[in-house]
């Protein structure tokens, strides 16, 4: 029992302890327990060198743990085995350390571990040391054959064990880890400096570490089944050593040259090797768990009670159990290949008795072998990873101060060799040095051959470390995400993307090719010429306006441009044309109306032929003018006038009435134009402001009416005017234009004008007309042509005759003339003042003295010679006066008797068909005969109307012998001078409407020869009576008898 | 290593929150700044992607997202007129996470770079 503990125990020792316990053991096999005892404190103080790295806390925490181990009933049974193993284990790993140093490789190793057990005999000779480190090799280069058979039989044995024994280590897995916990610090000591220094380079590797902790594990169970193997084996080595050192220091020599080589082909090939060992593993794993077995099977057989719980408890920790099998470092599989052989040797018996037994297991084994080189991988890995680590060189390079002699020589004995092996692998140990430049790194060649040593083991641990911590990191991680993802969403976001680069299309590559490099093809299409201008603003139109007061017709405004004007040309064009069309229609419709009222006349004529045959004796018919107009209710007719050129043609003139009427006209005099023929209504309405004394037609066609008025003042109304331009009103149905004068001389000519009452306005007759025969009046189209340019006379009461020229406009101011103040806008007519001639002579101053005052009260031409004029004055003469030239004589005509009376000359009138013949009715009711060459008269009639004044007195214009006077008793007489020359041949009294005016009309060259009277009633009625036959239509002897009477008289 | 206390920052501070904007801007930066004018040479390239990678990292880094786990992916490729798609997937809680990408061009060569934000609680 003892034995086998001690056997455990050496198995579990570091190869110096070892050789420590060794040694002693040579000396006192027995007191092995003490011993170690005393190392361990020896190695105490060696480590306390160490402790410059390692924290204190190591070495109570170790010893702890030890406690700890003792407690476990599975460790009690081989109590010392495992607790030594427990300090075997530090120092163990300590020595491994050294050897790593030391031995370059797997191989190295295996010289130097005999070289330390040589140790002790190096004392008494030393180049038995070299001896015995040959032969060692030797043997174990042997070794490989003969375990390879033996192997063979192991691995039957195994297998069958191998079951059970895979059980046990499970367990003992189990129990390390849970000691692993409290072994960390204690491990992490030994990390420590490595691990400072891989920190930076193996940080990623931290992931790994939950798959290197298990590896780490594993390692470390290993490296206690390693520690135990190797105290075995070294034991054995020892025993076998001793006992077949004689045999083989014969072959010394030989195997001293192949060490070398193979130490040179070791550092050529350290690489290969370690994965040539690593190959190998799973056999000598198989070899080292037989020895283990073996062992086990020892204390089992002493404890078979433990071992039932063993079993048991395999099979809770089965899963585990392959892992501690499988990591096997490098360093000492050669070692058990050394070993083996003896404890194959030493144990085959037994192993094949349970050979049978177990046969049937194998096939599983088989199956394990897989996993186990899958596990062999892991460890290469670790090994990797160890490799750079400079660790625990210190520990070497520190030997300790009180080291023995002893190491010192093994030292001196190991460089030696090394130095042999070096000079071979120099080359490669020079890389290897470039590679590992490092801090610590000053060691050289012995360095190096540390490291590939020191690789295996320390990697193991690094990788178990760093899987335990990668493991409890992933659980923490785990347990994080657990909780995290109870908190969160997660989602799948939608697809981003990150670049879309379409292809590039052909015209874009022909572009990028052929076109410019940053400019792009478009179409773009250009009309330059297609411009569009806009203005926003119309542009303002301006013309030119006057306006003209009163407003009373459409010309009261009007425009003077020159553009206005070109636009009046044009339309004066048209205008030309409308006028034509107007006089036209306007005398169309004059003679269409005067049919119609002729023949309506006519009839009513004839029938008041009849009916008023009996009323006026000279008259076979009437006509009644239609002058109950509303504007001329309550007017007398002063006057009624026939144009000499136009007899169907004949004024009236109104006397501005007192009464209001509807019209607004009271004060104005109104004249009517009519034509006799259409007495329905006057054809034109004049009006003026005041009086009218007397009135004419312009000669030729009556388109021009003069009047002179109490105010002395001339005004002319042209009737060719429009009656648009003139004021219009409408009374009843009917509209009714009232014409302004168009001239008027009212204060406009005040120097040149008359201040007196105008009592006569007469048309000088032209020459022409002068020269013409009265019967024969002028062509109209004579007349045109010579227009209207004619003299005009008027005479007022002081006798001054004015002369007046009648001018007409080219065409007419709409705006008014600025210098012709007295012409009418628009209108075109004018007067001009030529001369003036006082003709006032008194013939005496007797006679003026006893008469009333001088007045010339009418005015009168000479038919034929413009320039004779006669003037009945208000004595009874009519004075001959002449516009220019000499004077004609007489000056005067005067009464048949007496030379004057103081009587108005009332009435004057030429004989039309004796020019110079004429008539003179007097206030006093004489009427004279006159001839213009005498001063006498040729007939004077006295009482002819019984004393009344002759208000009017004219010749028939039909006859030449007759003439009709009207007195101022509303008596008519008319005078047949063919018939009667002392006396009016009949006398008409119109007493019961008495007339206020009367004028003969009448016309001898037509076929339908026609006279008559106009009558003007009070009343306002104005009633044209028709002579009977016997007074129109002349005879031939009456002009003789005219002529009969002017050789009477003279 | 630090036991982690079983306290977590679920979202992070608004200041700190990755902003796609600015590390956009950062992306644009950099990689105008050393891309500008490249030629694509397939040799450089690799060196290049993990320089531009790098850089893009560090100058992320800097910007203070605290807790963000960063990746950066950078793709360059040569231009001559073929098609490319590149898009992307996560799964994430994008309450927090994000990502920022541009893309460079010039006549040459194209380069996307993309930075993924992904949080730690």
């Amino acid at each position: 029992m003892h034995s086998e503990k001690k056997l455990t125990k050496e198995d579990t020792w570091r190869p110096a302890e070892l050789r420590k316990h060794i040694r002693d053991k040579d000396n006192r096999d027995g007191h092995s327990r003490r011993r170690d005892d005393d190392e361990r404190k020896h190695r105490g103080g060696q480590s306390v060198e160490r402790r410059h790295r390692d924290p204190v806390e190591s070495r109570p925490e170790r010893d702890k743990e030890r406690d700890r181990r003792h407690g476990d009933s599975r460790d009690r049974q081989r109590k010392d085995g495992s607790h030594d193993r427990r300090g075997d284990k530090d120092r163990g790993r300590r020595d491994d350390e050294d050897r790593r140093k030391r031995a370059d490789d797997g191989r190295d190793r295996r010289e130097t571990a005999p070289g330390k057990e040589d140790l002790r005999e190096r004392e008494r000779h030393r180049d038995r040391h070299k001896d015995k480190e040959k032969e060692r090799a030797k043997v174990k280069e042997k070794h490989p054959e003969e375990d390879r058979d033996k192997r063979r039989e192991d691995r039957e044995k195994e297998r069958r064990r191998e079951e059970q024994e895979r059980e046990q280590r499970r367990e003992r897995r189990r129990r390390d880890e849970s000691d692993e916990v409290r072994r960390d610090p204690t491990e992490k000591l030994h990390r420590e400096p490595r691990d400072r220094k891989h920190r930076g380079e193996h940080e990623d590797k931290r992931r790994d570490r939950v798959v290197q902790e298990d590896r780490r594990r594993t390692e470390d169970r290993e490296y206690k089944e390693e520690v135990r193997r190797h105290k075995e084996e070294r034991e054995r080595r020892h025993k076998e050593r001793r006992r077949h050192d004689e045999t083989h220091k014969h072959d010394s020599a030989s195997r001293e040259r192949q060490d070398s080589k193979q130490s040179a082909d070791d550092v050529r090939s350290s690489r290969g090797d370690r994965e040539r060992t690593e190959r190998d593993k799973h056999k000598e794993r198989r070899k080292k768990e037989e020895e283990t077995d073996i062992e086990r099977r020892h204390k089992e057989r002493g404890h078979r009670e433990a071992e039932d719980e063993d079993v048991e408890r395999n099979h809770r920790a089965r899963s585990g159990s392959k892992k501690s099998s499988s990591g096997k470092s490098p360093t000492y599989e050669k070692r058990e290949e050394d070993s083996n052989p003896q404890t194959a040797g030493g144990k085959n018996g037994e192993e094949k008795a349970e050979k049978a037994d177990l046969a049937e297991q194998e096939y599983e084994e088989d199956f394990e072998k897989l996993e186990y080189e899958e596990d062999f991988e892991d460890v290469e890995e670790s090994a990797d990873e160890g490799e750079d680590g400079p660790d625990v060189d210190d520990g070497k390079e520190g030997p300790p101060a009180q080291a023995s002699k002893e190491i010192e020589a093994i030292r001196r004995a190991m460089a030696e060799e090394n130095e042999r092996a070096g000079s071979a692998r120099s080359r490669h140990s020079a890389v290897r040095e470039e590679q590992e430049d490092k801090p610590g790194g000053s060691e050289g060649s012995e360095r190096n051959q540390g490291e590939t040593s020191r690789r295996g083991k320390f990697i193991d641990f690094v990788a178990a470390k760093q899987r335990e911590v990668s493991q409890k990191v992933a659980t923490r991680q785990k347990k994080r995400s657990t909780e995290l993802l109870r908190l969160i969403d997660l989602d799948v976001t939608a697809t981003f993307s990150l670049l879309d680069l379409p292809p590039v299309s052909e015209y874009e590559m022909y572009i990028k090719s052929f076109g410019n490099a940053n400019a792009k093809q478009a179409y773009v299409q250009c009309n330059e010429d297609d411009t569009d201008r806009d203005v926003q603003t119309e542009e303002i139109e301006m013309c030119e306006k006057w306006t003209q007061h009163p407003p009373e017709y459409s010309g009261a405004c009007g425009d003077p441009n020159p553009s206005q004007e070109a636009r009046d040309k044009t339309r004066g064009e048209l205008v030309l044309d409308s006028q034509r069309l107007m006089s036209f229609l306007r005398s169309a419709s004059q003679v269409m109306v005067v049919l119609l009222e002729e023949d309506q006349a006519e009839r009513k004529s004839l029938r008041k032929l009849k009916t008023q045959k009996d009323s006026l004796s000279f008259s076979d018919g009437s006509l009644q003018l239609n002058a109950k107009l509303p504007f001329l209710l309550g007017r007398q007719i002063s006057l009624v006038h026939f144009s000499p050129a136009q007899k169907h043609t004949m004024l009236s003139v109104h006397t501005p009435t007192a009464t209001a009427s509807a019209v607004r006209l009271d004060s104005c005099a109104v004249v009517c134009v009519w034509n006799i023929w259409e007495p329905s209504r006057p054809q034109q309405i004049l009006v003026y402001g005041s009086e009218v004394q007397c009135c004419c037609f312009s000669p030729g066609k009556s388109s021009l009416v003069f009047a002179g008025t109490p105010v002395g003042s001339v005004v002319l109304w042209d009737l060719r005017e429009h009656s648009s331009t003139h004021y219009r009103l409408k009374i009843g149905e009917d509209d009714w234009t009232f014409r302004h004068p168009t001239f008027s001389t009212d204060a406009v000519m005040c120097g040149s004008g008359h201040v007196s009452p105008v009592t006569s306005v007469e048309v000088v007759p032209s020459f022409a007309a002068g020269r013409l025969r009265p019967e024969l009046p002028p062509l109209a189209s004579e007349e045109e042509s010579s227009g209207l340019s004619f003299q005009l006379a008027s005479l007022d009461e002081s006798g001054l005759l004015n002369f007046w020229v009648v001018v007409e406009l080219p065409r007419g101011n709409e705006a008014g003339s600025p210098t012709d103040l007295g012409l009418r806008p628009g209108g075109k007519v004018k007067l001009l003042h030529s001369s003036s001639l006082l003709t006032v002579q008194r013939p005496s101053l007797r006679e003026a003295a006893k008469t009333k005052p001088f007045q010339t009260l009418l005015l009168k031409y000479h038919p034929t010679d413009s320039n004779q004029f006669f003037i009945g004055t208000s004595l009874g003469l009519v004075s001959h006066g002449t516009s220019h030239g000499l004077k004609a004589p007489p000056q005067f005509y005067r009464f048949q008797e007496v030379d004057e009376r103081t009587a108005d000359v009332s009435a004057i009138h030429f004989s039309p068909f004796r020019p110079n013949l004429f008539l003179v009715g007097c206030a006093d009711g004489s009427i004279r005969l006159h001839a213009v060459s005498h001063d006498r008269p040729l007939a004077e009639w006295m009482n002819s109307t019984a004393g009344e004044a002759v208000v009017s007195l004219q010749w028939a214009q039909t006859r030449p012998a007759v003439f009709c006077v009207f007195d101022a008793a509303s008596n008519l007489h008319v005078w047949d001078m063919l018939k009667d020359d002392a006396q009016p041949v009949l006398t008409e009294k119109m007493t019961a409407d008495r007339v206020t005016a009367m004028a003969v009309f009448g016309d001898s060259r037509q076929q339908n020869t026609y006279s008559g009277i106009a009558l003007a009633h009070e009343s306002g009625n104005i009633e044209l009576r028709y002579f009977t036959q016997t007074l129109t239509v002349p005879s031939p002897a009456e002009e003789g008898k005219l002529e009969s009477l002017l050789t009477e008289a003279f | 290593m630090v036991e982690g206390s079983d306290t977590y920052f679920l979202r992070p501070n608004h200041q700190l929150k990755f902003k796609p904007a600015i590390v956009k801007g950062y992306i644009r930066e950099i990689v105008r700044e050393r891309l500008s004018g490249v030629q694509y040479d397939p040799e450089n390239v690799p060196e290049l992607t993990l320089s531009l990678a790098e850089s893009v990292k560090d100058k992320v880094k800097s910007s203070g997202f605290d807790r963000y786990k960063l990746v950066v992916q950078v793709l360059i490729g040569e231009q001559r007129g073929q098609g490319v798609k590149m898009s992307s997937r996560c799964l994430w809680d994008a309450d927090t996470d994000n990502y920022a990408e541009d893309v460079f061009m010039n006549d040459s060569l194209f380069c996307v770079v993309a930075v993924f934000g992904s949080y730690y609680y």
